[in-house]
């Protein structure tokens, strides 16, 4: 018997729906890899380094491996030493990680093994018992020091510096010399970490006779994960299975495999089979996990009175720390944001991502564009100040416009920019504020960004999978490659799938990111899931209800393409009548005479190109989101402090597919912002983290939460399923700059170094009292 | 052996006595619905309640409670029904990623079983022990004032 349907769930895209998994996870039900375990299942530990950078003279793993309850050490002789990374596809000389180190350590926390025990008393004391000699090499932990050409050598290239990334359009050197207004700014963003509330966690096992693995992992793209397993072992990919569960945050952090999943894998093998547990500890995860890149931004621009931004040029370095990860990629979005963004046609910025004896710089949400975002917004009021113009009349003058191409050859479609700079001004009444709260050391800022949905930066396709299969009661599966570790594309997706097909959306049981079952998708990153697999999902759902209606018309003899599936009815769109619902046309499917399984598949590839690196074009994205946002504040001169009033953020989401997690995104996306600039800094000593507990790594708590105000800007994308872009990350790109420019409006200093402490906040009013 | 009541369970265990209560409910009983990002009470994501109060559940040892009765988000709910709160918290579409989840809505339950109607800051105050790194907090504030609204409307009824 189907069961009985809630209608108020037909047409679900556009309504905020609850979540699809959101009841285990209100009630504790919702497992996640951190919760799962086996039967025999034995604890992992992985054996890192105490030192910034050395050499390994010697490994002595016997006195651990008689210890009685240990199963199994590994080390880099049970390898194939293969590396891996992140860019093999653009830069592949940037694949610079071992599973496990063999002659070299390069951070405090390098991996060079792994123990496993059956319990974790025992994994630790086996640890203390692994006699490891080294040569203790000279290290180097600032960025700048690493570039000099005497600085200790990190890996085996010509020096520190692992990719210089030159961006060069027109001619910026003349076109500067013509500018009425030339200046030129340095901002330095700190390291930060992405303190997912649930940490690095998997559960590893190798069945050694049919020779298949099977990780359990708290990924956010199980695929590239799989592909790492694959290449690092020498197997085929249906030899891996990488299985994601409910996923505690990502942000970056969880895009990649790390040497704990290879290890828990490999623990297993050597250990008979048995499962292999490695959950990070918090420590753990503040050291060996991934970070974001500390940036120095060099910028230098000129203006013409009218406020056209004529040139830019500039220098971006950042601090990779140990190995590449994501670091190539992250640096070029640091550089080439700001097309999708201004309208610019003489630019030259040159990157530097440069290794260093720190942990490893990765992914993290905004990808670059956060520091960037602080930078270029900061830098953009100062060109504003200099020429005495409005900054938001500044960036209306030199903003990008709905169907343009880019210099570097992004193709922009749908663009609700102005749009979103008129709202947020308007609700934040920007024209009655601006300038006018000084008595009250009160001020307004903005800032403003794009970001792309999607980009093939690590591999050359960016395909997405989906399948939408109807079952004989009417209740529909669907699967999806895509990993939701939060951000609530299950429910999106499903409502997707839901709204295509015709029925309402509590008919759809999600599955996700399972290698096994589920068919591909390059992962969650780069705002890409609405968008992409939204897309697959369309695909899927419409060959699904092909299907059906294929059935239907050759019963009735009619014609399929007269026919249509909307909110649970078989409709002739012909003359406007309904033929059955939903339920029946799926009867008649499964009847005597059909017999058919309803199974609609989907894939998709947006019709980009890749960046050419050597040049920087490149249309990286199938469409481009945008957003403005405004900051209010209030200095309190005395301490230092700063208090945020409100935030105002407008967003150009395409459609919104469900509101409210729309707005969930741009509210996560702001409190992170308010830590970035306040208080997050993963600070170093000595190659050591200075602060690896959130007692010292202070996160945004419920105290201090502004109210916020979003507003959902709808372009409708041409390409978009349902119009839909992603949104992920944009919210978080101007956040620090809205808050600094509106510091300066309020007390008139230019704070140019995240995060803001008090100290610094007192030390620039103390620098302009003088004056 | 202790004895210890759980969710109206009643439990006697054989510890050794430096167990922790987080210890205890995860490991030895499978309540896995109680979480914990850091293990030395910095994250609230251990949040239970014994007597009313929210309490860490990573750094009680529990020994501490024998006899006592301690309520986790496992208890929450009745039967097939929703408690109010976590009802709220999906209605305003505060659960993202969820691992902050129980011990939030479990500090929630806390604060709105002594006092259904509180203020913006008290509700800031009374979760500021408890990390979210999703949601950006405007959501679970707001979850958390409806929650209040028709746990006192329930109240009324009974009473």
């Amino acid at each position: 018997m189907p069961k009985s349907i809630d209608k108020k769930y037909t047409d679900p895209v556009g309504k905020s729906v609850p979540r699809i998994d959101g009841k285990g996870m209100v009630t504790g039900q919702a497992k996640y890899v951190y919760d799962i375990g086996f039967a025999n299942m034995l604890v992992g530990k992985m054996i890192r380094s105490p030192h910034p950078h050395a050499k390994i003279l010697s490994i002595d793993t016997s006195k651990a491996e008689a210890l009685p309850g240990v199963r199994a050490v590994i080390t880099a002789k049970d390898t194939d030493k293969i590396k891996f990374g992140s860019n093999e596809h653009f830069f592949p000389h940037t694949i610079d990680q071992m599973a496990l180190e063999s002659e070299k350590v390069r951070y405090i926390g390098d991996e060079i093994g792994a123990v496993a025990a059956v319990d974790e008393e025992t994994a630790l004391e086996a640890l203390k018992l692994i006699d490891i000699k080294y040569k203790i090499l000279p290290a180097v932990f600032d960025v700048q020091e690493a570039m000099k050409p005497n600085a200790p050598q990190i890996h085996e290239s010509l020096n520190n510096i692992a990719v210089i990334l030159p961006v060069n359009f027109g001619n910026p050197d003349r076109t500067l010399k013509e500018a009425d207004y030339v200046r030129e700014d340095t901002f330095y963003t700190p390291a930060a970490h992405h303190a997912c509330m649930e940490p690095h966690v998997c559960v590893g096992q190798w069945e050694l006779f049919s020779n298949k693995v099977t990780l359990w992992a708290s990924s956010q793209a199980p695929f590239k994960c799989r592909e790492a397993l694959a290449k690092t072992f020498k197997m085929d990919l249906n030899n891996i299975r990488v299985i994601k569960m409910s996923v505690g945050g990502g942000f970056g952090s969880k895009l990649e495999m790390l040497p704990m999943d290879f290890s828990a894998c490999l623990l297993s093998k050597k250990s008979g089979g048995l499962p292999v547990k490695i959950t990070y500890s918090r420590e753990e995860e503040f050291i060996a996990s991934r970070r974001k890149h500390g940036i120095i931004y060099k910028i230098k621009s000129g203006v013409k009175k009218d406020g056209t931004l004529v040139a830019i040029t500039g220098e971006v370095i950042a601090d990779g720390g140990a190995y590449c990860s994501y670091g190539p990629t992250v640096l070029a979005a640091a550089i080439m944001r700001i097309f999708m963004v201004y309208q610019i046609k003489h630019f030259r910025i040159t990157g530097y991502r440069v290794y260093t004896n720190t942990p490893i710089s990765g992914a993290m949400r905004g990808f670059g564009g956060v520091q960037a975002g602080f930078a270029i917004e900061s830098h953009m009021d100062l060109l504003a100040k200099g020429i005495n113009m409005d900054p938001v009349e500044f960036r209306l003058k030199n903003i990008t416009t709905p169907n343009m191409t880019t210099i570097n050859q992004m193709k922009i479609s749908s663009n609700g920019l102005r749009e979103c700079i008129e709202k947020a001004t308007a609700a934040a009444e920007w024209n009655k504020k601006r300038g006018q709260q000084k008595s009250l050391c009160r001020g307004i800022g903005i800032g403003i960004a794009a970001d792309v949905m999607g980009s093939k930066m690590y591999k050359s396709h960016e395909s997405a999978g989906s399948i939408v299969k109807v079952e004989e009661d009417c209740s529909v599966y669907f699967f999806t490659g895509a990993a939701d570790t939060g951000q609530g594309s299950n429910t999106a997706l499903s409502q997707i799938a839901a709204q295509e097909l015709g029925v309402s959306y509590d008919r759809i049981k999600c599955t996700s990111g399972d290698t096994e079952t589920t068919p591909f998708d390059t992962g969650s990153f780069a705002s890409r899931v609405t968008f992409i697999s939204g897309n697959a999902t369309i695909l899927a759902a419409r060959d699904a209800k092909n299907q059906i209606l294929e059935i239907v018309a050759k019963e009735h003899n009619l014609n399929r393409d007269d026919l249509d599936i909307k909110a649970e009815e078989v409709i002739n769109t012909k003359n406007n009548t309904t033929l059955m619902n939903f339920e029946k046309a799926v009867e008649l499917c499964f009847s005597f005479n059909y017999g058919k399984q309803i199974m609609g598949r989907g894939s998709y590839n947006p019709n980009t190109t890749p960046i050419d690196f050597r040049t920087g074009e490149g249309n990286v994205s199938g469409s481009y989101g945008f957003e403005a946002q405004i900051a209010e504040v209030e200095v309190n001169k005395e301490t230092g402090e700063v208090k945020i009033l409100k935030l105002y953020d407008a967003h150009d989401i395409g459609k919104a597919i469900n509101p409210q997690s729309v707005e969930g995104q741009i509210e996560g996306s702001l409190a992170m912002g308010i830590g970035y600039t306040f208080m997050e800094n993963l600070q170093f000593k000595q190659g050591h983290v200075a602060n690896a507990n959130f007692a010292h790594y202070r996160l945004p708590r419920s105290i201090g939460i502004p109210p916020m105000e979003s507003i959902l800007i709808e372009t409708n994308d041409p390409h978009g399923p349902f119009g839909a872009k992603g949104m992920g990350e944009a919210s978080l790109l101007p956040t620090s700059a809205a808050i600094a420019n509106a510091i300066e409006d309020a007390v008139g200093i230019r704070l140019k170094e995240l995060p803001f402490t008090p100290d610094k906040v007192l030390k620039a009013l103390h620098s302009i009292n003088k004056k | 052996m202790i004895t210890l009541t759980i969710n109206t369970q009643k439990y006697q265990l054989d510890l050794k006595g430096h167990e922790t209560l987080l210890e205890v409910l995860r490991d030895h009983l499978g309540l896995t619905g109680t979480k914990t990002a850091c293990e030395e009470a910095e994250c609230g994501a251990c949040t239970v309640t014994v007597k009313g109060k929210a309490i860490l559940a990573c750094i009680t040892l529990a020994a501490s409670l024998d006899g006592g009765e301690v309520t986790t988000i496992e208890g929450l709910a009745d039967g097939n029904q929703l408690h109010p709160i976590q009802q709220a918290y999906l209605d305003q579409g505060a659960v993202q990623c969820g691992f902050c989840m129980p011990g939030m809505i479990m500090s929630s339950k806390a604060l709105l079983d002594q006092n259904p109607e509180p203020t913006q800051k008290e509700i800031e105050y009374a979760l500021d022990g408890n990390l979210c790194r999703c949601a950006g907090y405007p959501k679970i504030f707001e979850a958390i004032q409806e929650a209040g609204k028709i746990m006192k409307e329930k109240n009324k009824k009974i009473n």
